[in-house]
């Protein structure tokens, strides 16, 4: 049951979807060079970069994780915005890493590399950005469409017995929804995701605010409602990230290192500074938008922890993932539906839209470096960007139908997020502020960054035992997850990743000049 | 229970503070960006037209 109305809130979101490509399609011809596509000339000033930096760090995948957040753990889920937002202050306030970076000019945080590693950590430091980023983003395009599908009161699993289209809904619609943003990213690049995102942010901002007060302001839920289901359900760790049994001080000291690593090296965010028309237009765009990281998880959150008191266990089912959506489908009334389901798409389609600009501008602006001999004309240049951004789009689409996605959501996001994490900020701090890093010391770090989290990920899926659960089924349990769990994995993997660098460093000897610049 | 009942916030006042500040500082914000970001990008449109017929920058990422 769902009170989406085709007429209403389709019309709503169809005006919503007309006007986006319309404004990303519009702006393809100010591109004229291969730096307008990739970071809109360096021209974005403040406030598109506030809006621009906030879109893109909030998908439905977003809202999906940080609501199972606040199901799962309650106010105590908002922990890890509460860590990015200091970070993101103090980095902004400090200009830490972020000040020497943009004062460089470059465009990505590989090619600051190259000037102090060489062009071999360059090229590898591009790898593994690529590689943690698109395994990251790869669960984007599913679960964005199972909450598109919920909130529309239709099921993802599909109705096989319906015909194709029916059984493939969730397909078809992540398809649709991937060609609409390939299309004005292809054409536009930067520029365009830069004027869709301002747009985005304004409908998704809207539908985030409105459905919080809805939910805070109903009679059958309200605040005070909420932290009472919290308290009935999870106690006082339902608050105090410390206490409660999922969390403790490893998820709080995990999160507070990723965190602060994706504030310093996050290529989406760090495009956003590189974009800026200086370095201190680039730090005030990280002050201003540091506060929306506690938005970003605690009001998502709310509608988790609505969910939480509105639904039976045997309504929500297995996976606390589709809580949420459940919940909205039930909760929120016609025209307002078809705003959240705009502000969601918004969400939705700024994130694919950046993401994939993103990492296609690794792919080439590091990765493809050593094969371009002699300078590429802008013409061949925007070709091959174009290019690699239709290879990223199909990749999403096969790779986001088959990952079958085990645990909860944030926890997979932040250890494939750590694969590259933990050694590019550690290569980042190194280069910036410490004079004997060198490229033994960021191969070591790539090295030990890598293995561990991509060890835990292939581990989780394939070393698992059979238990017997409360109810006498026999059910699979992954054997590293319950002895070692993601949190204490994600903590080793940024210590070993520094210990690396230092080792690594120390241990090169010093044989002549070009060695002073630690190159090979 | 509403909102702004004083029982219902006094145990969990800093979540409850942390909630108002979201809503008001997002809605405030989101109004302050969407005028001031029109004015951002009309000047970048602006100066990318004016800039689209200058000669190349060398360090541009093409001419690597």
């Amino acid at each position: 049951m769902t009170h989406f109305s085709w007429a209403l809130d389709g019309s709503i979101v169809g005006l919503y979807l007309v006007a986006t490509m319309a404004a990303g399609i519009m702006v393809r011809k100010y591109v004229r060079r291969v730096d307008h596509f990739l970071i809109a000339g360096r021209e974005m000033n403040v406030y598109l970069g506030i809006a621009s930096l906030a879109a893109t760090e909030f998908g439905v995948v977003t809202c999906m994780y940080t609501a199972q957040n606040g199901y799962d753990k309650g106010f105590a889920g908002a922990t890890p915005g509460i860590l990015m937002a200091v970070a993101m202050l103090v980095v902004g306030v400090t200009g830490f890493c972020v000040k020497p970076l943009r004062d460089a000019g470059v465009m990505t945080i590989p090619e600051l590399f190259e000037n102090r590693y060489g062009p071999r950590i360059r090229w590898l430091a591009g790898v593994v950005i690529v590689l943690g980023g698109l395994l990251n983003m790869g669960v984007f395009l599913r679960t964005g469409g199972e909450f598109l599908l919920l909130v529309c009161g239709l099921s993802p699993a599909g109705d096989a017995s319906a015909g194709f289209f029916a059984a493939h809904t969730l397909e078809i619609t992540m398809t649709v929804l991937l060609l609409a943003v390939a299309a004005y990213t292809i054409l536009g690049g930067m520029l365009s995701v830069l004027v869709t995102d301002f747009l985005q942010f304004i409908v998704m901002s809207a539908g985030l605010i409105v459905v919080t007060v809805l939910i805070l302001a109903s009679s059958d839920i309200g605040w005070g409602k909420l932290v009472a289901t919290v308290e009935a359900r999870y106690g006082e760790g339902g608050f105090n990230p410390f206490v409660h049994p999922g969390m403790g001080w490893s998820y709080v000291l995990f999160n507070a290192l990723l965190n602060f690593a994706v504030v310093l090296t996050w290529q989406t965010t760090i495009q956003r500074l590189l974009a800026a028309k200086d370095t201190r237009t680039g730090r005030k765009i990280y002050t201003g938008t540091s506060f929306f990281f506690v938005c970003r998880f605690l009001l998502p959150g709310l509608w988790g922890m609505a969910a939480l008191a509105v639904l039976t266990p045997a309504m929500v089912g297995d996976n606390t993932l589709y809580a949420m959506p459940k919940f909205l489908a039930l909760f929120v009334p016609p025209g307002i539906m078809g705003l959240l389901l705009a502000a969601m798409l918004a969400a939705d389609m700024s994130t694919d839209s950046s993401y994939m600009l993103t990492w296609g501008s690794v792919i080439y602006n590091d990765i493809l470096a050593p094969f371009r001999k002699g300078p590429w004309s802008d013409k061949k240049g925007l070709f091959w960007n174009r290019t690699i951004i239709a290879l990223i789009g199909i990749f999403l689409l096969v790779y986001g139908l088959w990952y079958p996605l085990k645990g909860d959501l944030w926890t997979y996001l932040g250890v494939t997020g750590t694969i590259y994490l933990s050694s590019m900020s550690v290569l980042l701090v190194g280069c910036c502020y410490w004079k004997r890093a060198n490229n033994w010391g960021a191969a070591a770090a790539i090295l030990f960054g890598a293995i561990i989290p991509v060890a835990y990920l292939v581990l989780e899926q394939v070393w698992t035992v059979q238990v017997t659960d409360a109810a006498g089924q026999l059910v699979a349990r992954s054997v590293v997850k319950d002895t070692i769990g993601p949190y204490y994995s994600g903590i080793a993997t940024y210590v070993l990743a520094a210990a690396a660098m230092v080792v690594g460093s120390v241990l090169k000897p010093k044989t002549g000049p070009a060695d002073a610049k630690g190159k090979a | 229970m509403s909102f702004w009942d004083i029982q219902a916030f006094t145990g969990h006042w800093v979540w409850w503070t942390l909630t108002v500040a979201c809503v008001v500082w997002y809605s405030t914000i989101t109004v302050y960006v969407a005028i001031r970001g029109v004015f951002d990008i009309r000047g970048m449109l602006r100066r990318l037209a004016g800039n689209s017929d200058a000669p190349h920058d060398p360090a541009a990422p093409s001419a690597e």
